[in-house]
């Protein structure tokens, strides 16, 4: 029998026109990893929530929910609070206590268990997880990934029986997010647990599933096993949004005109290549015509925070060319953010010169600098907002900028055709999903009409789609002669759209080339397209190049 | 090195209590020195040297600042040293400023190391148990603070790097507040709703909520309490029996030298050095070991 059984599930919002939820049926057996996926708005979110009791939105509900032949409205609190488990997607706003210990027996308090049960399980799962040694800590010591970490381990305490999670990698880096990931693979296979997981990024976690479904427009779309699903999604559509969701092994399978069972990992991916195409060598043609004209410069510069802190910047030295795309890669805590303060005189360096267009950056009034010049977009949007409406927030930076009324509803809904938001732009700010908040706070930026902009990890927590969209507005305002400088862990994105992509390390620009370059001589620290191709292809950085590299073989 | 910060917070407590209800509600000169001695010795066992004369430099300056008001402003008692603008200057209410600066400057010191010892979660341990939701609700403030600091810096880059509201005029800078503090209102409400959907969704509500906590009792810890006790209540019933009154006004008692009276100061001596005490043999102990090694 089915742990969880959906039927016809319809779910209304108070005041909505269209259920978010329409007629959904769906069977989640004992120990089965189950991955939805879907467009932001597809209605995901809604579906886990009214899994899990306490979580339950407002609205109208028709259809039944049975968690274990039980009605998920009718389980005992207890049962309810403790069996099933729901991690959310921000890893900050979910811990509540101050310590790493508090924040694990938390939940084990609220059952009413007494302090030597506690004391036993706590260590267990400490242990388990690996983060003993974080034990005593203080939650705002972790890392991102640790306190993702943690909120599964503070959930995993209680024993529940079904795994429920919201998109729960998309704030972190990737190999915090493969870690992460690394553990429900050691949870669902080595204790059997039932695990249902939303996610964006489908290349690492599809491998796992016994079963992807897709959402869309509330209603269930595709059921199928993780092998089918590219073959089942292009046999609906042949040019579906989702698709773009889909590891690069499949893509790459269905675009070079296969069906069936497609590849999943790198390495099935690799071997589908070799048997189906010829090593080929080929010379690297570039375009070389970069703007020698500088628009950002670096002398030497150094920066800590304190006095007594060691180096983020050390001896740093770095060339942005006018209208061109510069990726600057890098780990954790490797300093790239402090880099763009630097770069956007947020942060002021102790040693060395920063020069915008030719000019000391120390030597800039504010206005000067960061009006019709120099624009940053900070890694969490949310920052930008002031207002309650984005038709408000608009407005206010326009009637800052002198623009009269009439002006300023023109250029809103300009800037909102160019985004495609202007179907939000009475809405909260808060209110948009990650991928619209992200366009929002690049329209208010690009208000300030400048001609360099800085990105802080312009593609944290949003889908694939949205991606693509973001890349395309990218690249336009490139074309419109503004130069862009992305500091980023996404080097997919990087190598799709850069110019010149460079890595940060040990305090420095350790290296700085054309994305085809860089990805192709790196081995590890590279996109999956190369991975998969580098055995039979020389320059295959992106899954495009990849599929005209083979086309070209087909001729 | 640190041993006594791993005694058991309601020892550690009630140390604190009976030490610095003793310097402050117990006059005699000799009980205020030890008191004195006795911080000052603590605190040069927890930190390190550079810390320790610094502050010691600074609070000799408090010390001896305190010492020479007293008598400049208070022209009690009978023993006329001098005449400063017509005022009498008195030897007791120099002496007086003396005791008062050493209870002062023990004080200072006592909770210095207090502050040192007694960190939030074992504040929290003691008093959740008389007030449960208290507990939880410091640590989540606790959790809370740094997390809107941070954000407050975030919301502060992210406006100054719009470029509205940033020249250093006085105007500029409230209205750039206020923006920063809507941001921030507005963040702390959404941020509240998925801390709550976390909370509940984790069972927080229901009934007999127990509260967990890492200190544990142990033998040395009920040696500790009973020697801190003891040394209490006799020194509370030498006190009311009158053994450890002083007085300064009018003129200042004679201060007793008997070995009677020595051995009654140097059970305060013991309270007072216990602390220094348990590390002075702990460092020994590991001596030992190392050398055995």
């Amino acid at each position: 029998m089915a742990l969880l059984q959906i039927k016809d599930l319809t779910f209304t919002y108070p005041e909505a026109e269209k259920p978010v939820l329409d007629a959904i049926n769906l069977n989640i057996k004992q120990g089965e990893f189950v991955v939805l996926f879907g467009e932001s708005g597809s209605g995901k979110t809604t579906l886990l929530k009214l899994l899990k009791r306490e979580l339950t939105p407002h609205g109208e509900k028709n259809g039944t929910i049975t968690y274990d032949g039980i009605q998920v409205s009718e389980l005992t609190d207890r049962v309810s609070a403790s069996e099933i488990g729901y991690v959310m997607q921000n890893p900050e706003t979910q811990i509540v206590t101050d310590k790493v210990w508090h924040e694990l027996s938390f939940g084990l308090e609220n059952l009413g268990i007494k302090t030597p049960v506690i004391r036993r399980r706590v260590g267990e799962i400490a242990n388990f997880f690996g983060i003993h040694t974080l034990f005593r800590k203080n939650t705002t010591d972790l890392s991102g990934g640790q306190k993702q970490l943690l909120n599964l381990a503070a959930i995993m305490v209680m024993r529940p029986k079904v795994l429920i999670l919201d998109e729960p990698t998309s704030q972190l880096d990737p190999i915090a997010a493969t870690n992460f990931i690394n553990t429900l693979k050691m949870l669902n296979e080595e204790l059997g647990l039932t695990i249902i997981l939303v996610e964006h990024r489908l290349e690492e976690v599809l491998p796992l599933a016994d079963r992807v479904i897709l959402l869309e427009k509330g209603k269930l779309l595709l059921e199928s096993e993780p092998r089918l699903i590219g073959d089942k999604l292009i046999r609906l559509d042949k040019e579906h949004k989702m698709f773009l969701a889909l590891p690069t092994s499949i893509q790459v399978y269905h675009a070079l005109g296969f069906s069936g069972k497609s590849p999943l990992t790198i390495r099935e991916g690799r071997k589908f290549l070799a048997d189906h195409y010829e090593a080929t060598s080929s010379d690297l043609i570039e375009d070389t015509h970069i703007n020698k004209e500088v628009a950002i410069e670096l002398k030497e510069v150094w920066y800590r925070y304190e006095r007594d802190l060691p180096d983020v910047l050390a001896n740093v030295n770095l060339k942005v060319y006018k209208g061109e795309i510069l990726s600057i890669l890098g780990g954790n805590g490797s300093g790239k953010t402090t880099l763009l303060n630097v770069m956007s005189g947020v942060a002021k360096a102790y040693r060395g010169k920063t020069f915008v267009n030719n000019k000391q950056i120390k030597k800039y009034k504010t206005r000067e600098l960061y009006r019709h010049n120099l624009a940053v977009l900070p890694q969490d949007p949310q920052t930008i907002f002031i207002k309650s409406t984005l038709r408000e927030d608009y407005a206010e930076i326009m009637k800052v900028l002198g623009f009269n009324e009439s002006d300023i509803e023109r250029e809103t809904l300009k800037i909102a055709n160019e985004l495609s938001i202007t179907h939000l732009l009475d809405s909260h700010p808060y209110d948009l999903s990650g991928g619209e908040q992200q366009k929002a706070a690049l329209g208010k930026i690009l208000l300030l009409n400048p001609k360099i902009l800085l990105l802080d990890e312009p593609t944290k927590g949003i889908d694939a789609f949205s991606k693509k969209v973001l890349a395309e507005i990218l690249k336009k305002l490139q074309r419109e002669g503004l130069t862009l400088i992305l500091v980023t862990h996404d080097i997919e994105f990087s190598a799709l759209i850069s110019d010149r992509v460079g890595l940060f390390f040990d305090s420095e620009m350790i290296s700085l080339d054309t994305p085809i370059k860089f990805f192709s001589e790196n081995n590890f620290y590279t996109t999956a397209a190369s991975r998969m191709s580098r055995h039979l292809f020389d320059y295959t950085v992106t899954k495009n190049q990849i599929i005209k590299a083979c086309e070209y073989q087909d001729e | 090195m640190k041993s006594f910060v791993s005694t058991h917070p309601v020892v550690l407590f009630l140390y604190y209590i009976s030490v610095v209800f003793m310097t402050m509600f117990m006059m005699h000169p000799a009980i205020l020195i030890l008191s004195l001695l006795g911080a000052l010795l603590f605190f040069f066992m927890l930190g390190p040297t550079k810390q320790f004369l610094r502050d010691t430099g600074f609070y000799l300056f408090v010390f001896i600042l305190i010492a020479v008001t007293n008598p400049l402003f208070v022209h009690r008692g009978e023993t006329i040293l001098f005449f400063l603008n017509d005022n009498p200057v008195t030897k007791e209410a120099f002496v007086y400023g003396v005791v008062i600066a050493a209870m002062l400057v023990a004080i200072i010191f006592w909770s210095k190391s207090y502050t040192l010892l007694m960190t939030s979660d074992k504040f929290v341990f003691l008093f959740g148990k008389a007030i449960p939701k208290l507990s939880l609700i410091i640590s989540m403030a606790l959790r809370f603070i740094p997390l809107f600091k941070t954000q407050m810096k975030k919301v502060n880059n992210t406006q100054k790097t719009l470029g509205i509201y940033t020249s250093k005029s006085f105007f500029d800078r409230i209205l750039s507040g206020v923006r920063v503090f809507n941001s921030l209102l507005t963040w702390s409400l959404e941020n509240s709703i998925s801390q709550a959907d976390s909370m509940k969704s984790r069972g927080y509500g229901l009934k007999g909520r127990t509260n967990f906590s890492l200190f544990k009792w142990s033998s040395r810890d009920c040696r500790l309490l009973i020697v801190i006790a003891s040394i209490f209540i006799i020194v509370m019933y030498l006190n009311i029996k009158g053994v450890y009154t002083f007085n300064y006004y009018p003129v200042v008692s004679n201060f007793e030298f008997s070995i009677k009276h020595s051995f009654e100061l140097s059970i305060v001596l013991m309270l007072m050095i216990l602390p220094t005490l348990v590390e002075i043999k702990e460092n020994l102990q590991w001596r030992y070991y190392k050398s055995k090694i």
